[in-house]
């Protein structure tokens, strides 16, 4: 019992984060002004998703593919009640998924790795590996995971 | 969809406007962020919706190609693509234009002039308030990564500092990758305080997250979504211009921790 208020309330201090996070950015791409609170909201949700994954137990990519999917579901519906695009909320949304950290360590081990010592240098390469390789799958599950609807609800033929 | 033989035939000067017409929507929407399928999907509607029997496009990473047909005529044209600057209301003005086409509330003239608006369309937001608010995201996310409150106002400090020197940078046209590295540069030194001095429990978050308003996370995204949906040149392209643009994040960095003399792993 105890535990799972513990959860909630990182969660929750989790979403407000994030959406503090999710503004930002959307401010830095010119959202329209009117779509800014679904921004927000599928930021607050889809990383508040994500730490809650993680919580109970999944990896860090599978619950970034979690957290992704429900913020392409909530950009589908908030597509249809804002009359925006789904990306303007999608992409905004997803910008505290983005493992920006994760490719920080990596970068920065790469570049440390050019002044290491060939004996310790091993840990430095393994760190920028790990890194790197988490990095690339967590981008690519957030775009799966944001194009889900698309590419479950909407199979039409390709127009072009 | 398939070609429809209805469609009055159109003659050249017809379909010189509307190649014009659609690939300056595509060209709007690849420099400001859309990925490619919603370029290729946007300039075949308006193209077709406009008037012509067919459209073929080609999205390459800083141009696109296209042709228009329209019984026993064509024409194809090029329209280069340079720089990108997010700016998603430019999207979503592309495509209710695009709507408003379908539904047959605009001609070729009104979607002139249309374009000629949305190009011009300014920020929403004022600059200090996305100085502001650019660092006060970054400063959340060293609360995310777990950072205390002398790690949140420093991040808070130098994100926002950095976020005006790129402004002010990128306003004077310097190449996209000095301006990566400098304002990284800037956010470093800045940044580096707390671990130099010592300053709270974990000074590192505060390095790692103050960068992070460079992180080039809609080219990344992009660059995935891209490839799922089959355009990799696009996709890899994009894909490698972010890294880049990461290698460049972490040069300015480590060139700053060099200078503050801290470590940041």
């Amino acid at each position: 019992m105890n535990d799972i208020t513990s959860i909630l309330w990182e969660v929750t201090q989790d979403m407000f984060w994030s959406s503090i996070a999710a503004l930002g950015f959307s401010m830095l791409f010119n959202v329209p002004t009117r779509t800014l609170m679904g921004c927000v909201a599928c930021g607050a949700i889809g990383h508040g998703s994500r730490t809650l994954a993680v919580e109970f137990g999944a990896t860090i990519v599978s619950g970034s593919l979690i957290g992704a999917v429900i913020i392409g579901l909530m950009g589908y519906l908030f597509a249809k009640r804002w009359h925006a695009p789904a990306t303007v909320f999608t992409i905004s949304g997803s910008i505290p998924l983005v493992p920006g950290r994760i490719a920080y360590s990596a970068m920065l081990s790469l570049i440390q790795l050019s002044t290491a010592d060939p004996k310790t240098g091993e840990s430095l390469l393994i760190r920028a590996s790990i890194n790197g390789i988490q990095t690339m799958m967590i981008l690519g599950v957030i775009a799966v995971g944001i194009s889900a609807p698309t590419l479950f609800f909407e199979r039409t033929r390709p127009i072009v | 969809m398939a070609a429809s033989t209805q469609k009055p035939p159109l003659n050249r000067e017809e379909l010189r406007d509307i190649i014009d017409l659609s690939l300056w929507a595509g060209q709007i929407l690849l420099q400001h962020g859309a990925e490619t399928q919603r370029v290729e999907n946007t300039v075949h509607r308006l193209g077709t919706n406009l008037g012509c029997e067919w459209m073929d496009i080609l999205v390459s990473p800083n141009a696109i190609v296209a042709t228009t047909i329209s019984g026993e005529e064509f024409r194809t044209k090029i329209r280069r693509v340079v720089g990108l600057q997010v700016d998603m209301t430019k999207i979503s003005a592309i495509n209710r234009l695009s709507r408003r086409i379908e539904n047959g509330e605009l001609d070729r003239f009104g979607v002139r002039s249309e374009l000629q608006r949305i190009s011009q369309i300014r920020s929403h937001y004022k600059r200090w308030q996305v100085v502001l608010m650019v660092g006060l995201a970054c400063a959340a996310f060293s609360r995310l990564f777990g950072g205390d409150a002398v790690v949140f106002g420093m991040t808070f400090v130098a994100s926002a500092i950095a976020t005006f020197v790129r402004q002010e940078l990128s306003r004077r046209h310097f190449n996209m990758f000095l301006v990566v590295i400098a304002t990284a540069f800037v956010a470093g030194l800045i940044a580096s305080l707390p671990s130099a001095f010592d300053w709270g429990d974990d000074p590192q978050i505060a390095l790692a997250s103050s960068v992070l308003l460079l992180v080039p996370g809609v080219a990344l995204i992009n660059s995935a979504d891209d490839i799922i949906k089959g355009h990799l040149v696009t996709g890899i392209t994009r894909g490698i211009s972010g890294g880049l643009i990461s290698m460049g994040i972490a040069l300015g960095l480590a060139l700053a921790m060099e200078i503050m003399g801290v470590s940041g792993l």
